[in-house]
């Protein structure tokens, strides 16, 4: 494990660090390179992703719970930060202010849902979590009264800073509003998991029994993980309404969302957090960027068009994406930034370490 | 010496339509090790979950220190210094051998005393010490479960319930084993042990039960059991 020497141990250990450093470079990168060619703006929902992934990672990356519903958390917390801020509402509260007001109600929201449903093991708890994604997104289309059914709430105010506001015609501060919050989500998540409570969640994870034995309530630590999780996912939300300048409407907190959540973590790595980061640039990247910027290239050189079925990228995404996870199962089911623990499960544990002579079988 | 450390009363349990305890009682007083000893699905490793508070018992009644614990969850059972091994080791095959222990020490805030036991686990098992950096999947079958009773130390137990130590493990590092509880015994520890293996059990436990379909069917010395002439029958492979 990481005893072969070298500097690579140390490295792959601050890969998260790295990758951040890497996002805050490329603006300036960008300043070299034809305009086609920038990234910037289009690196934004990356990051509010990057959120989202990092509270599913807690929970199903963590403490081995799988959640199929964090759309309805990133909903939960769009809609939160909508009310909060949006002036038809008498609150009219600040970014600062509404955006901690979003993780508490997603944490509560996480205690809600978790309270009654988190004695369910393994796929019975997937299957309510998937239900409470449905039920919120319709909740959120039939309370029209305050959430203005499928129009959404909008328009939302500019954030300030220190006076400063960010203006949707400059996107680079944002890109640096965001970056900053996902290294503070990043620096929380790390110490979370190398505190006690995250060898805790990773005990549950390994062995619920063998925790209990050792005194641990798997119940409490469970719902923590549940409360935790679901905050980063409201908090992603209220980014993701921030940033759009509107709550967006019910329909695009739908399963789809979850599932990309899920594939962020899986492609990156369960339990890593350098993992998600990249699991968020690789999933959400060939979507937003890839897949715009060949269109875009293929376009102009009349090579497709919007309306031709067949050359146009966009319509193979879901193939692609498939096609992407078979081939990243069967050759790297692991992830592509696996944690430590994980990568020892998938393969076996004692290639790297000669068993004792001696030793029984079991 | 008060009363016993551990007393089960007419315990009932069981799952679903099946009975696997049908009213059983024994006791550990403090400092003995006391085994329960029986055949497969004689209701040994129920008798231990119910204890711990795992499993529920439907009637009768446990108390542990003179305070009744079966309506207690597990957890808090565990911070009464009522511990146990389970079966099948069951460490955390992802967590390096020192992070097991660190689990083994879950509710204990007394860092000079943890400090302490980590040194004593490994005196107990210098192994341990040596791997101490490596997930714990990565150890043999032996060395799982001396991580296992190591990180039940941790905890600081009063009482140890261990079941079936000997399970899968070869006969020379079981041996070593069944030392390390004796001598953890010596120590002051009350341990309360679950095995197959009858002709182990017996030699190292002063006090022993016998278990079939759910109830006690014999008791006493454990010198007296071994040379009991249906103990040598059914559980020591005599003619």
């Amino acid at each position: 494990m990481g005893a072969r020497g070298g500097i690579w141990p140390a490295v792959y250990a601050r890969m998260h660090w790295i990758l951040l450093g890497l996002a805050a470079l490329l603006p300036a990168v960008d300043l070299l390179l034809p305009p086609e060619f920038r990234l910037a703006d289009l690196v934004r929902p990356i990051f509010i992703f990057a959120v989202l992934g990092m509270g599913l990672n807690i929970v199903t990356g963590f403490t081995g719970l799988l959640n199929l519903g964090v759309a309805a958390f990133m909903a939960i917390g769009a809609y939160t930060y909508a009310i909060a801020t949006c002036d038809i509402y008498p609150f009219q509260l600040g970014f600062w202010t509404a955006l901690p007001l979003t993780i508490a109600v997603g944490a509560a929201a996480g205690i809600i849902l978790g309270l009654p449903t988190i004695r369910l093991k393994g796929d019975y708890l997937a299957i309510v979590t998937m239900g409470f994604g449905e039920m919120v997104q319709d909740s959120l289309k039939n309370l029209d009264v305050i959430t203005k059914g499928t129009q959404g709430i909008n328009p939302l105010p500019s954030p300030t800073l220190f006076g400063y506001v960010f203006k949707p015609e400059t996107p680079l501060p944002w890109y640096y509003l965001f970056l900053a919050l996902l290294a503070v989500v990043v620096l929380l998540t790390r110490n979370l998991e190398r505190s006690r409570i995250g060898r805790t969640w990773a005990s549950i994870r390994e062995d619920e029994l063998a925790a209990t034995c050792m005194g641990i309530n798997s119940m409490k630590a469970k719902l923590l993980a549940f409360a935790i999780g679901a905050s980063f996912c409201s908090m992603a939300g209220g980014l993701w309404g921030a940033y759009l300048g509107s709550s967006g409407e019910p329909g695009n907190y739908d399963f789809q969302i979850s599932i990309i959540a899920l594939c962020i973590v899986i492609v990156g790595g369960m339990g890593s957090v350098s993992g998600v980061l990249l699991g968020a640039f690789v999933m959400i990247g060939f979507n937003a960027i890839l897949l715009t910027k060949l269109t875009a290239f293929l376009a102009q050189h009349g090579w497709t068009s919007s309306d031709n079925v067949f050359t146009s990228p966009s319509n193979w995404k879901y193939m692609m994406f498939g096609l992407a996870l078979i081939l990243m199962m069967r050759f790297k089911p692991e992830g592509l930034l696996p944690s430590r623990r994980v990568k020892a499960e998938l393969h076996e544990y004692d290639k790297d370490v000669p068993r004792q002579a001696g030793g029984a079988t079991t | 010496m008060g009363g016993p450390l551990l007393k089960a009363e007419a315990i009932r349990a069981g799952y679903g339509p099946i009975e696997a305890l049908k009213g059983l009682s024994l006791s550990v007083a403090p400092g003995e090790i006391v085994t329960l000893i029986g055949a497969n699905g004689a209701g040994k490793s129920s008798t231990l979950l119910c204890i711990s508070g795992i499993h529920p018992i439907r009637s009768g009644a446990i108390h542990f220190d003179g305070e009744r614990i079966d309506k207690l969850p597990a957890h808090d059972i565990v911070k009464r210094g009522l511990v146990q091994v389970p079966e099948g080791r069951r460490i955390f095959p992802r967590l390096t051998v020192l992070e097991n222990l660190q689990l083994g020490a879950y509710l204990r805030k007394d860092l000079d005393g943890i400090k302490n036991d980590f040194e004593r686990v490994f005196a107990l098992f210098p192994i341990l010490a040596e791997r101490r950096a490596q997930a714990g999947g990565t150890l043999s079958g032996g060395e799982q479960q001396m991580l296992a009773i190591g990180r039940a130390v941790m905890s600081k137990p009063r009482l140890l319930l261990m079941d079936e130590p000997s399970m899968g493990i070869a006969p020379v590092l079981t041996a070593k084993i069944f030392d390390t509880i004796r001598e953890l015994n010596q120590q002051g520890l009350t341990i309360l042990l679950v095995e197959q293996n009858a002709h182990l059990a017996l030699q190292l436990a002063q006090r022993a039960y016998v278990l079939e379909t759910g109830q006690i069917v014999l008791e006493g010395p454990a010198q007296e059991l071994l040379a009991d002439p249906r103990v040598r029958k059914s559980y020591l492979g005599e003619e």
